[in-house]
């Protein structure tokens, strides 16, 4: 009896083994997807953070100190920063700094006034005014972290040269005064990643649905019939597009409510523009759904999409690292995910109060993605059947 | 107009396979053509190349004067698949009422009264999901029915279908071909052969032989349909 027991366990398993190993792409997927997905993680976490560019406006006019000299504290501070691999220094005037920071030339500028040396001969104790553009918390650590290493280096040096008394580091004489562009002091990492995790959220559960539904279409022959009726693909298509769309938005829109109301964000632009976006997300999504249905041919497989659509958008759109940190071998990646695009406008209105005017590029390129994914969609509910 | 369709030499390939390989035929207006033939033989191929689903490889296919495919002739044909091609998350009459409204023209009158027709009154509001197989079948016909197509074209309409339904649904075939109406049938159930008006015995993908059931018997002196269709088979073969 014992015998027969485990004679039929063991072949439940072969039969499950057999049904498995006949699905090829299954297999291949659960090996190669995790190591894929590894790599691309290794290669963003392993890539150098990428040096942040530092705008320097020094009006720094020295001091002379005795038995030492003529000597610049900021231009000690400058050489330091030039030293260290954070940062790239861009020398600037005050004139240009404004404009450095809008276009993204530097992050960040740190401004030097002519009596900084000598205030500091003084009083011992100077302050450095940083203005950083805003937008990415990320950034604003790394160069204030950057800056403070850099004078205390510098005052280091100035010690050994000149006698002066060490520093002490839980009462640093150097202290750096943020200001923003965009955003300001209250703006936290929530603020950067909240609008674009909706975008995300949106996309995801869109995309999901939709190839869910168009599967089962597929599967259950309706579309078979559906195409037996003077409907055209692209009324198909458009029609699912719509549908779905009501759904995506109520969700997008509560979302956004959610984060505004109950968790707070700040943003400094419309909420509409932001759901205009987000529209346009649904668009991408809702075809690329439809498109990809006719890879799957069960619901198990769909479920493999996740991995090979989704964890890519997760990673490389700009949703953690921005798309110019990425290392340069996945950059061009980004640049073919909608998501992208979308994620930079959403964070230009809700951070940067950027208007309709100045993001209709990047809505130009949303739209250019949806009608390309609306034209693949359609042309693959012909391919299904004729 | 004399022939509701018009096949001819068409052709019909599937990478390798050759579904259809150079069959003709012709089905006047009001007949109901009955197509007969074992499964694989090529039927539904050529149910799906009339509906414009498939374009020949080669030949040409006519519906009602239209080369097809074409999108807007579509509006004047119903067609009922051999799986119940049904949305179950929703009702009997939403079912019918999408594929109405697919089609274009059909009030909610025209709904009602072609869901009394499948004998389904008392379900129009259930979800089809709910339904037994038979029910499906009725409903799907219904889906078929309800914008009054110039033709119809049923993939094994009666398959799972109780003998009573089955009467039930041709006679209301017969009502219909008498208002003009004309219906191509694919089975392999001989009985249901015997009601057409005209068969076609469909073997590897071309058209074995032609004509009413009582010809068809007469030509091979045989009793039944199922003879007769072997015999054909053979001579072929030979």
């Amino acid at each position: 009896m014992n015998a027969n027991h485990s004679n039929r366990t063991l072949t439940l398993a072969g039969r499950v083994i057999r049904q498995i190993a006949r699905d090829r792409r299954t297999v291949a997927l659960f090996l190669v997807v995790p190591m894929l997905v590894l790599a691309l993680g290794a290669l963003l976490l392993r890539s150098e953070a990428g040096a942040v560019p530092l705008g320097v406006v020094n009006h720094d006019e020295g001091v002379d100190v005795l038995l030492v000299g003529h000597v610049s504290l900021a231009e000690r501070i400058v050489a330091a920063l030039e030293e260290g691999e954070g940062v790239i220094v861009v020398p600037l005037s005050a004139a240009e700094a404004d404009e450095a920071l809008r276009t993204g030339q530097v992050r960040g500028v740190a401004t030097f006034p002519p009596e900084f040396s000598a205030g500091f001969a003084q009083a011992r104790r100077a302050t450095i005014p940083l203005r950083l553009e805003g937008s990415n918390p990320t950034d604003a650590l790394s160069l204030k972290g950057n800056l403070t290493r850099a004078a205390i280096q510098a005052l280091a040096g100035l010690a050994s040269l000149s006698g002066m008394p060490a520093i002490d580091m839980h009462d640093l004489p150097i202290t750096i005064e943020t200001t923003y562009l965009y955003g300001g002091a209250e703006y936290d990492l929530l603020d950067f990643f909240a609008p674009v995790y909706i975008a995300l959220i949106v996309f995801f559960f869109v995309f999901l649905l939709t190839t869910v539904s168009f599967l089962r279409e597929r599967t259950q022959g309706t579309i078979e019939r559906l195409l037996a009726t003077p409907a055209s693909r692209l009324e198909i298509a458009a029609g699912y597009m719509l549908g779905f769309m009501v759904f995506a938005l109520a969700q997008a829109g509560l979302l956004l409510l959610f984060v505004v109301i109950v968790v707070g964000i700040h943003y400094a632009g419309s909420l509409l523009i932001v759901f205009l976006v987000l529209a346009l997300v649904v668009v991408t999504a809702v075809n690329l759904g439809i498109f990809l249905s006719t890879f799957a041919r069960n619901e198990f497989q769909v479920l493999q999409f996740i991995p090979l659509v989704i964890f890519p958008m997760v990673l490389l759109s700009g949703l953690i690292w921005p798309v110019a940190d990425l290392p340069d071998i996945l950059r061009p990646f980004a640049y073919v995910l909608p998501l992208t695009y979308a994620n930079e406008a959403l964070r230009d209105v809700m951070i940067k109060g950027r208007g309709l005017g100045e993001i209709a590029p990047l809505l130009g390129v949303l739209i250019l993605f949806g009608v390309g994914m609306l034209a693949l969609a359609a042309a693959t509910i012909r391919r299904e059947v004729a | 107009m004399i022939d509701a369709v018009v096949v001819e030499n068409v052709h019909k390939a599937f990478g390798s396979i050759q579904a259809v390989r150079g069959l003709s035929l012709r089905v006047p207006v009001g007949q109901v053509y009955g197509l007969l033939g074992p499964n694989g033989s090529g039927k539904t191929t050529l149910i799906r190349l009339i509906a414009g689903l498939l374009r020949a490889d080669g030949g040409t296919v006519r519906v009602l004067d239209a080369p097809m495919p074409d999108k807007a002739v579509l509006a004047q044909v119903g067609y009922m698949t051999q799986a119940h091609a049904l949305y179950n998350d929703l009702t009997v009459r939403e079912n019918v009422g999408f594929f109405g409204a697919m089609a274009g023209g059909v009030t909610q009158a025209r709904i009602d009264e072609v869901i009394a027709l499948v004998d389904l009154a008392e379900r129009a509001d259930s979800l089809v999901g709910t339904l037994s197989g038979g029910m499906k079948q009725r409903v799907s016909l219904a889906c078929a029915l309800v914008h009054r197509p110039r033709l119809l074209l049923l993939d094994e309409p009666t398959v799972g279908v109780d003998p009573q339904l089955r009467v039930q649904f041709w006679q209301h075939f017969r009502r219909l071909t008498a208002e003009g109406v004309t219906i191509i049938v694919s089975s392999h159930v001989m009985d249901e052969a015997e009601r057409c008006d005209r068969l076609g015995f469909i073997r590897q993908g071309g058209l074995l032989a032609e004509g009413s059931s009582a010809e068809l018997r007469q030509r091979t002196g045989t009793t039944t349909l199922e003879d007769a269709f072997l015999c054909f088979a053979k001579g072929a073969a030979q």
